[in-house]
């Protein structure tokens, strides 16, 4: 098909009000000063406003540079595919329509046939033995219009890591075409569930961003909630209804170490890490109201943060460790309030109809996402750390529980449907344009993503 | 056998009537030739204003003065022996004339009407005057209330017809039947302006003035065609405004002369993607189908991409 067909097929995209702001614009920029000063410069043709589109990109397999690698490389290029699909930025093409078949990545491709394929950017790469049975992984990411290299990298690793390598391939891939970090290298703790509604047996397991790789961390005999991610280390930490009243855990992914966050009188809850990973701060029980305290976890000692009549909880730092935003019930209903991290007055920011609760900081620091109920309905949102801007980005019979991705783009957060179904996990990113179902082997609740791992 | 003969011609004119509808009504298979699209704009009148309007600055094409009559050569005048004495100015409000009126009337009573009933009669505005006076004096007798009565109807008689005479001077008086006398009969007409060689061009711009800058149409052929290949990458809901500028040169097949040259560096990392979406963009799209008549216009243009709300 000819470029001047598809130009009849296409529909005319522009609004008319883009069209007419984009000739007024071209009549005040040819008037304007610019035309003057530069008599010779070309005219200005305006393109105003192009539609986001996710980029068409070809990720042919992975070439096996020994010849039993061929399945590993088939395997990392799917990781790739479906991790660069699932972020909604990207518009991986199916193999089935390449041209080319890559066999040599270290000469440059026949761009022309990835320009027929109508791909604008192109992954190559390759998965070798190493004589020391390592893996060794190679990518080029190639602009196929300017026939440009973009990125190029190496690593090694253990074969059985073959997945951790994709998924930074990934990252580099994702940080080169959007200039945002990459969040596909790292983890999430959830809340799985299994059993009937009535004996649900609720467990803490862990896996890959991507749902792979599930891995349990507790067996299940009591009941365990709201794990959350050390902003900086491999480290969790959640509340377990043991013998007694709920108490708040730190456990170590790695070692498998686990130790209660001090030993308090009457319910912890709702813990939260601070962004250098040295505090949790909490909400203790004290007769029918909570408050807000923090832990140093070297020094074991402990700093109370509010003193209301009221239910303080949910307590979530900013990135750079100044301020903290929780949820209180003290002007009535449930709202997001915000004081400095080493206490002080707290201020309201959430001011729409029904109550907020859950707010979580993004770790770029730009938005707190929340839940909101109202009008019979749960919603996840953002909102400015003001309370600005705010923002519904799925709502539904039950959304609850929102935890960002390590870039701050991306939300995940679980989802009920109600009746007998149980929950699972979503991804939303903050534009809400975006929503993933995440693979998980059974229910799943209370997400909370990691940090990245490298 | 017999045949109805009614029933033969009825077949008859039938068949005849319907072999000759077969033929004459033959179906050509209509053949619709596919045309291009033709973008159609509305603009407003401002904007057509501003696209038709001249420009101060603009290059002089024409500097010569209009002329549309070539003149005899004027007789050089000796401008030093034609000395003459300035006249004194007249003007419409020369003081003298205006005080005399003024001042009469000051004086006497009377004089004022004199002016006015110049074109009438000048005595009967007084008769006016004086006459009531008297009967104002004769009610003091008592007994003649009748005879006063009496007198006033001769007077009323007599001055009747006077009142009616001043009034009409205050009023002016228009008479739609000599309207036509205002007009002025002369035809419309105006002097050519003259000069040595003849020059049709009234204006001292470019005979084509921003008028003819067609960049609304193919610009927006451009626009439709390179919007296409243009994967805007995704910059949150935090827009920085981006923009990334070329300048670009383009062949009469409507392909690229060289790569597209970008406008600055982009300070940002989320710029440079931008920058670089929009060079796939104009590189992926190319042969562009521009309207070849403008070619002079679009061989060499800036294509902006921006989110800039303008």
């Amino acid at each position: 098909m000819t470029n001047k067909d598809q130009s009849r097929e296409m529909p005319f995209r522009l609004s008319r009000r883009q069209l007419v702001s984009g000739m007024a614009s071209l009549g005040a920029l040819a008037g304007g000063p610019i035309r003057h000063a530069f008599a010779q410069a070309p005219k200005r043709i305006i393109v105003p406003e192009g539609d986001f589109a996710p980029l068409p990109i070809a990720i042919p397999n992975f070439v096996a540079g020994t010849p039993s690698d061929g399945e590993v490389g088939v395997g990392v290029t799917q990781v790739i595919t479906n991790n660069l699909k699932r972020s909604g930025l990207f518009a991986p093409i199916d193999q089935a329509a390449y041209i080319e078949k890559v066999v040599n990545i270290d000469a440059p491709p026949q761009f022309q046939n990835w320009k027929t394929i109508n791909a604008q950017a192109l992954v190559t790469g390759r998965m070798t033995r190493q004589p020391d049975g390592r893996l060794k992984a190679e990518f080029r990411l190639w602009d196929v219009n300017t026939a440009q290299q973009l990125a190029g990298q190496q690593y090694s690793t253990s074969p059985e890591y073959w997945r951790r390598i994709a998924h930074i391939v990934s990252d580099q891939i994702y940080e080169r075409l959007t200039s945002e970090k990459g969040y596909f290298d790292s983890r999430v703790v959830f809340v799985d569930e299994t059993g009937t509604k009535e004996r649900r047996v609720k467990r803490l397991a862990l896996m890959d961003q991507d749902g792979a790789n599930v891995r349990y961390l507790t067996r299940g005999s009591d009941l365990v909630l709201t794990p959350r991610f050390s902003p900086s280390t491999q480290e969790i930490t959640y509340m377990e209804f043991g013998q007694g009243d709920p108490r708040v855990y730190l456990l170590n992914i790695e070692t498998g170490q686990r130790e209660i966050v001090g030993n308090f009188p009457g319910m912890s809850f709702s813990p939260r890490f601070s962004p250098d990973g040295q505090r949790v701060i909490m909400s203790l029980q004290q007769g029918g109201n909570s408050n807000l305290f923090v832990m140093d976890l070297r020094s074991k000692s402990t700093m109370r943060l509010t003193d209301t009549p009221a239910i303080d909880t949910s307590p979530s730092y900013a990135p750079d460790g100044a301020r903290l935003c929780f949820e209180s019930d003290r002007g009535g209903k449930p709202q997001i309030y915000v004081m400095p991290a080493a206490g002080g007055p707290a201020q309201r920011i959430s001011f729409g109809e029904g109550s907020y609760s859950t707010p979580v900081w993004s770790p770029r620091g730009d938005y707190i996402a929340f839940t909101k109920q109202g009008s019979g309905q749960f919603s996840i949102g953002i909102m400015k750390p003001d309370g600005s801007g705010e923002r519904i980005l799925t709502s539904g019979f039950h959304n609850e529980g929102p935890t960002f991705a390590p870039n701050g783009r991306v939300l995940m957060f679980f989802r009920d449907p109600g009746g007998n179904a149980g929950p699972s996990l979503f991804t939303v990113d903050i534009s809400g344009r975006n929503e993933q179902r995440v693979p998980t082997p059974g229910f799943a609740s209370d997400p909370a993503w990691s940090p990245l791992l490298s | 056998m017999k045949v109805d003969k009614t029933l033969v011609a009825s077949v008859a004119l039938h068949v005849v009537v319907i072999g000759w509808g077969l033929v004459s009504f033959s179906s050509k298979v209509f053949e619709s030739v596919p045309e291009d699209t033709l973008p159609v704009d509305i603009i407003s009148a401002d904007q057509l204003a501003k696209i038709a309007a001249g420009m101060k600055s603009g290059k002089k094409e024409n500097p010569k003065p209009l002329v549309e009559k070539v003149a005899e050569a004027k007789p050089v005048e000796d401008a030093v022996g034609k000395i003459t004495e300035k006249a004194p100015v007249v003007t419409d409000t020369t003081p003298p004339p205006q005080p005399k009126p003024v001042e009469k009337p000051v004086e006497k009573k009377p004089d004022p009407p004199k002016p006015v009933a110049e074109s009438k009669p000048k005595e009967e505005p007084k008769p006016i005057e004086k006459k009531p006076d008297p009967p104002t004096i004769d009610p003091i007798a008592e007994a003649l209330k009748k005879e006063e009565k009496k007198p006033p109807k001769p007077q009323v008689q007599a001055t009747t017809p006077p009142p009616p005479q001043p009034q009409k001077p205050k009023e002016r008086t228009f008479d739609q039947s000599k309207i036509a006398a205002l007009l002025d009969k002369r035809d419309p007409a105006r002097q050519a302006t003259t000069g040595e060689t003849l020059n049709s061009n009234a204006a001292l711009g470019l005979s084509k003035g921003k008028a003819a800058d067609n960049s609304a149409t193919w610009g927006a052929l451009f626009q439709s065609q390179v919007e296409r290949c243009w994967k805007k990458p995704y910059g949150g809901i935090e827009s920085q405004n981006p923009e990334a500028a070329f300048s670009i040169r383009l062949k009469r097949d409507g392909t690229l002369e060289g790569m597209p040259i970008p406008e600055g560096t982009p300070a940002t990392p989320y710029l440079r993607v931008y920058q670089e979406s929009a060079l796939r963009a104009i590189i992926e799209c190319q042969p562009y189908n521009l309207p070849a008549a403008y070619f002079d216009e679009w061989k060499y243009f800036a294509p902006v991409f921006t989110e800039r709300k303008i």
